[in-house]
């Protein structure tokens, strides 16, 4: 065995070492401070801002960690690190960021407050499942990294434990979660029978060389999509979201909603380039290979996904509900743009991550204000909202104007890079129908604003103001959305740095 | 003029004036109120002084030499890859004989609309910040030259025209707030689609010799810039040319709104509040012709000489259809919307001949709708005001009640049925004279020639219904005009008298460019073999 | 000719046919004389008592979780115990990091008070599902959130 290996791959995954030190320190610090809490937020920022240092520093040192070098004569290891990786870590790094905000301020959090260590443990345990899955390479480490995320985010989505519906979302999760992570389970087994190996790169090698029967490699391939599938929320997998969504603190479902399936997107993205692509060729579309349809499956997934979700979203009073099923169909446009194969398809996804970050959460974090003090979340309790707190609703109006992708606002950028994908792939069909999608989706968020600005409230109201802080956070976010949608070009040009996937 | 950014300071006024207004507090009333009238004015003023300058021997249309007053400067510029293009997106804004008249009445009927506002009570700091931002983004539309500069403007209205018509409208504002965002959201989808296929299909040569794909309107109309095998090149055998045109078609239709995309137009222009109904029918209704002259006629020429029958057939048939739709209704609102309907298709007409004479009139006929319209719905926003009520049957005798009023109403009435010595004939009948000159849309032209008929019906027939006849005892409260209002009316009717004893003054500014666009879409891109459909 | 995944179905169709068949075929050639003693639940040679269906005490999955966890220990000492000299100081660093990883669970146990059989009654949370109609901090003046 050879050291320098162990040291160099020590070294490349620094990241995922600060965080697994300091969630241990913060489980210490739990146990050592049993009385006061106060202390573990600003550990956990303190070892995010040391892992965000570390992250954007893996944008350019890039290598793999864990090669088996004594076997083979590849130098491809079980972990990769690249930019593509680092820009999803960095995703979860932000949404990480701005959740330790959104707990701060939470009510429900506030309430199980004497848990706050467990909480944070928990949350870092997502994080370090989350920083595998966007750079494992090999489908154990896969499988064990999902795993690592999913069972923190059981416990985290029954956290609060303050309504029925809480352990119902959690009890949910688990059972839906194990299921799929059961098919994964077997799809990777098949994998694993049929090259001999859990590598993706060898997988890779392996079905370029080798014939193999297309109809056990397609089956192995739909249950391993079927794992990511859960994680992204993609239809037929998307039974637990809305349930998951509205049941588990809002905090959680604004994470979830984001840096999960920024985890699995990573994942999806890396698993069908590592082991099904080729080459590039020179206009960046992916040479993949002939034993199995990902792009019939993704454009038939995503159009369903991105259609349900939306068909299905017009209908919800409950605005957590809502929210759920809106991010079940930005995951359809999202898959749209994988299933493009090729690293416009991929720009696009980054870019669309990017800002669907800032929007999304933006306007989990309003509708978790209102929550904290209403304690309602439906829809029509924000009668009249648009007058009681201007601000509030003005901030609203622009999140959910940037959800539906309206200029000029960064939803529509990133809407218009997706589509700019398909077009140039020639996928006109797919666009349009992507495109009436917008139309539908339409619908449903102007009926918030209809709500806050439209219809009068019944019962009388009085302005509410919103503390300082929380102003300052939430234009922190707006900040983004409105400056990225007239000005992207640093955006687009970071995602174009970061599609390298290495290994090819 | 030089170096001076006035298109920049024009389209960008309104902006400040609602930056200005969100930081005034909101009991600031008045404060509120004058500075959405000044920014509104200065927007006026900047926009005569652009008249001013305008030289009336400059083509525009496909020559960026013969823009005036151009604002271009890069404002997304991305670097390529080996598999990833350069995005290079500029900022770029000029005037031409088509956009300048536009640009006047934006303007112009933006002062009058901040005018009609003053009587707004409920929430005015938003009406008046969403009211500017408005503005801006139907100026917007008629400057830019860049197609994603467009499209931005172009969607950047949706969403102030939804709360104003679903915030400060009628009993149903609601119903008709989202059916007008839903209509033309889907419109806008067709023509992000259209400008998606065009941006990969021409390509603008940089000055170090690079080309890459452009959102420029410009290059997109010189056929030697598209590449072989894009899928709207016209060298590609298997181009989708017709199919985007027709997209691009109902994306600007729905705006104008063409006879099966119109029926969003009787509900939000009858929920709105009078101002935004003002608006709406005189400047957000060109904004869909504008968009066919300016990006469909040139970028397309080969598929409009193709389909011009059409849309001669389209004209016709909203013509005859919303005159006899305004023949029946009962509101009088519903029927100023009606015969919009029916006046946007003499535009259509004028537009479908291709004829110098014909597009002269379409033009003329969208600056002199902008203004008459305007002016009718000003005087049914002056009788609810006072009456509560919009029933034409309500009323009756009301012009020995209101005679000034009565007098304006006269004027703006004999205006839209298109009578001699006012705007409406001279543009009605350049329409007719470049429709019947062209052979084969001949018969459309003469059955379209029913529709001054009707016009003429449901207008007078209205006219005796509210104002002549036995005075209604209700009514006998109504005040005459006050002063307000006089400033509103006055300016209308002078441009409407003036226009129609002497047209040039609006002629010559669209002249040139219009013989350049008549002559570019009947001479370029032939030898195009039209494969794909 | 049959395909690789051929085989496993015929494999599967087989363990699915087998089962009830070995369970009919078992029915006809057994000697059928039950009694009383016979027909009862087999429990380890107890006299089953009560419904077997009843909530078990949730420390006794606290100690099997706890078990567990050392349970696994052992599975990675024993590999690591056989080569950590090859590895040097470094190797032995990682058995003893892994320890204190685990160590710290333990303590975690210990502090959180799981490892005490006789705890303090739990106070089962309260349950918000119903927010009260009329939410007393409307009535004041403003709100801040």
């Amino acid at each position: 065995m050879n050291y320098e290996n162990l040291y160099s791959s020590l070294s490349l995954i620094q990241p995922e070492i600060t965080i697994s030190v300091f969630l241990l320190l913060i489980v210490v610090a739990d146990l050592i401070f049993d009385k006061n809490k106060a202390l573990i937020p600003f550990l956990a920022l303190a070892g995010l801002i040391i892992a965000s240092v570390q992250v954007i520093l893996q944008v350019t040192n890039t290598g793999y960690a864990f090669p088996f070098s004594d076997v083979y004569l590849s130098r491809k290891g079980m972990v990769t690190v690249d930019a593509f990786g680092a820009f999803f870590k960095l995703i979860i790094i932000i949404s990480s960021f701005i959740l330790v905000y959104f707990s701060y301020v939470s009510d429900e959090i506030k309430k199980s407050e004497k848990n706050l260590g467990e909480y944070y443990a928990l949350i870092f345990g997502m994080i370090l499942g989350m920083f595998f899955l966007s750079s494992a390479s090999d489908l154990i480490l896969i499988y064990v990294a999902l795993e690592l995320l999913s069972l923190s985010s059981y416990v985290l989505a029954g956290f609060s434990k303050l309504r029925t519906r809480n352990s119902e979302a959690s009890l949910k999760y688990l059972i839906y979660g194990a299921t799929s992570s059961g098919l994964m389970l077997f799809g990777i087994s098949i994998f694993y029978g049929l090259s001999g190996t859990t590598n993706l790169y060898e997988i890779n090698t392996f079905l370029a060389s080798h014939q193999i029967n297309h109809l056990t490699l397609s089956f192995a391939s739909i249950l391993i999509f079927a794992g990511i599938g859960y994680k992204i929320s993609s239809v037929p997998f998307h039974f637990w979201t809305p349930d998951v969504y509205e049941g588990a603190p809002i905090s959680i479902t604004a994470y979830l909603s984001v840096a999960s399936k920024a985890a699995g997107f990573a994942l999806l993205v890396r698993f069908i380039k590592s082991a099904f692509v080729t080459s590039d060729d020179s206009l960046g579309y992916w040479e993949i290979l002939s034993v199995f349809d990902w792009h019939s499956l993704l454009i038939l997934v995503s159009i369903l996904t991105m259609t349900l979700g939306n068909l299905t979203a017009l209908w919800q009073n409950n605005i957590k509900r809502m929210l759920a099923y809106s991010s079940i169909a930005h995951a359809g446009y999202m898959l749209l743009g994988v299933a493009v194969l090729s690293n416009q398809g991929l720009v696009a996804v980054l870019i669309y991550f990017f800002f669907y970050l800032f929007m999304n959460l933006g306007a989990f974090f309003i509708v978790m204000l209102i929550a904290n003090k209403t304690g309602s979340e439906e829809i029509d309790d924000y009668n009249g909202l648009g007058y009681t707190s201007p601000f509030l609703g003005v901030a609203l109006t622009l999140f959910m104007v940037a959800l539906i992708g309206l200029p000029p606002t960064a939803g529509f950028i990133g809407k218009l890079y997706l589509f700019i994908a398909l077009v140039d792939a020639q996928m006109i069909t797919v666009a349009i129908i992507a495109l009436l999608n917008t139309v539908i989706a339409l619908y449903y968020y102007i009926r918030v604003l209809k709500h806050m600005f439209l219809t009068k409230s019944t019962v009388e109201t009085q302005t509410v103001s919103v503390i300082r802080p929380n102003i300052i956070f939430i234009i922190f976010m707006l900040a983004p959305v409105l400056i990225f949608g007239v000005y992207f070009g640093p955006v687009v040009d970071f995602a174009k740095r970061c599609v390298q996937i290495l290994g090819l | 003029m030089e170096g001076f950014p006035i298109i920049s300071l024009i389209t960008f006024i309104p902006v400040i004036g609602m930056l200005v207004i969100l930081f005034l507090p909101k009991e600031k009333v008045q404060n509120i109120k004058i500075t959405a009238l000044a920014a509104t004015l200065i927007q006026l003023v900047l926009s005569v002084i652009l008249m001013a300058n305008y030289n009336y021997s400059a083509g525009g249309i496909f020559e960026e030499s013969s823009f005036q007053f151009i604002d271009k400067f890069r404002w997304i510029n991305i670097e390529g890859l080996s598999w990833i293009g350069t995005v290079k997106i500029d900022y770029f804004m000029g005037v031409d004989g088509i956009s300048m008249p536009m640009v006047l009445l934006t303007s112009i009927i933006s002062v009058i609309a901040c005018i009609s506002s003053w009587n707004i009570s409920k929430s005015l700091k938003g009406y008046f910040a969403l009211f500017l931002l408005l503005d801006t983004g139907m100026m917007g539309v008629f400057v830019s030259l860049d197609f994603f500069l467009f499209y931005v403007f172009w969607e950047l209205m949706l969403l102030p025209m939804y709360f104003l018509i679903g915030i400060w409208g009628g009993p149903r504002k609601e119903y008709a707030a989202i059916k007008f965002f839903l209509y033309t959201l889907l419109g806008s989808i067709f023509i992000l689609i259209v400008m998606l296929g065009l941006y990969f299909s021409a390509m603008e040569i940089l000055p170090d010799g690079q080309r890459v794909f452009t959102f420029n309107i410009l290059t997109m109309m010189d056929q030697s810039n598209y590449t072989q095998d894009g899928i709207l090149s016209p060298f590609n055998p298997n181009n989708w040319r017709m199919l985007a045109y027709i997209a691009l078609f109902i994306g600007f239709a729905i705006k104008i709104p063409m006879f099966p995309f119109h029926t969003w137009l009787p509900d939000a222009h009858v929920e709105a509040p009078t101002p935004i109904s003002v608006i709406l029918a005189g400047v957000l209704l060109k904004m869909g012709t504008y968009g066919i002259l300016r990006i469909s006629y040139p970028i397309f020429p080969d598929i409009t000489r193709e389909l011009a029958w059409y849309i001669a057939l389209f004209g016709a048939v909203n013509i005859i259809y919303g005159a006899f739709v305004a023949l029946a209704q009962k509101d009088f609102k519903k029927l100023i919307a009606y015969s919009s309907v029916s006046h946007m298709g003499y535009v259509l007409l004028g537009m479908a001949s291709l004829t110098t004479a014909g597009i002269n009139g379409a033009i003329l006929q969208m600056f002199n709708h902008g203004t008459i319209t305007a002016m009718l719905f000003l005087i049914v926003g002056v009788v609810y005001d006072r009456a509560h009520t919009r029933g034409l049957n309500d009323f009756g005798g009301l012009a020995s009640q209101m005679p000034v009023y009565t007098g304006f109403v006269t004027v703006a009435f004999f205006a839209a049925i298109g009578l001699p010595s006012l705007s409406g004939f001279i543009s009605e009948a350049l329409v007719f004279i470049g429709a019947f000159h062209v052979e084969s849309i001949r018969v459309i032209t003469i059955i379209s020639t029913l529709g001054i008929l009707l016009g003429a019906g449901y207008m007078l027939w209205a006219m005796q219904r509210v104002f002549f006849g036995k005075l209604n005892e209700k009514w006998s409260g109504l005040q005459d005009l006050e002063m307000r209002e006089y400033i509103m009316f006055i300016p209308l009717t002078i441009i409407i008298i003036l226009l129609g004893v002497y047209p040039s003054l609006m002629l010559d500014v669209m002249n040139t460019s219009v013989n350049t666009l008549v002559d570019f879409v009947s001479t370029n891109f032939t030898n195009i073999s039209l494969g794909g459909l | 000719m049959l395909t690789e995944f051929g085989k496993i179905f015929i494999f599967i169709l087989l363990a699915v046919v087998f089962v009830p068949l070995i369970v009919y075929v078992a029915k006809f050639i057994r000697p059928a004389r039950p009694t009383k003693e016979k027909l009862k639940i087999y429990e380890c040679g107890e006299n089953p008592e009560g419904s077997p269906w009843i909530k078990f005490n949730i420390r006794f999955y606290v100690i099997a979780l706890i078990f567990l966890i050392f349970d696994v220990e052992v599975v990675l000492l024993f590999p690591w115990a056989l080569t950590y000299q090859d590895f040097g100081f470094y190797g032995f660093m990682v058995g003893i990091i892994f320890l204190l990883i685990l160590g710290l669970g333990m303590a975690y146990e210990w502090r959180k008070g799981d490892l005490e059989w006789e705890r303090p009654k739990p106070i089962p949370p309260i349950l918000d599902d119903e927010p009260p109609a009329e939410n007393e901090e409307l009535k004041e003046e403003s709100l801040t959130i």
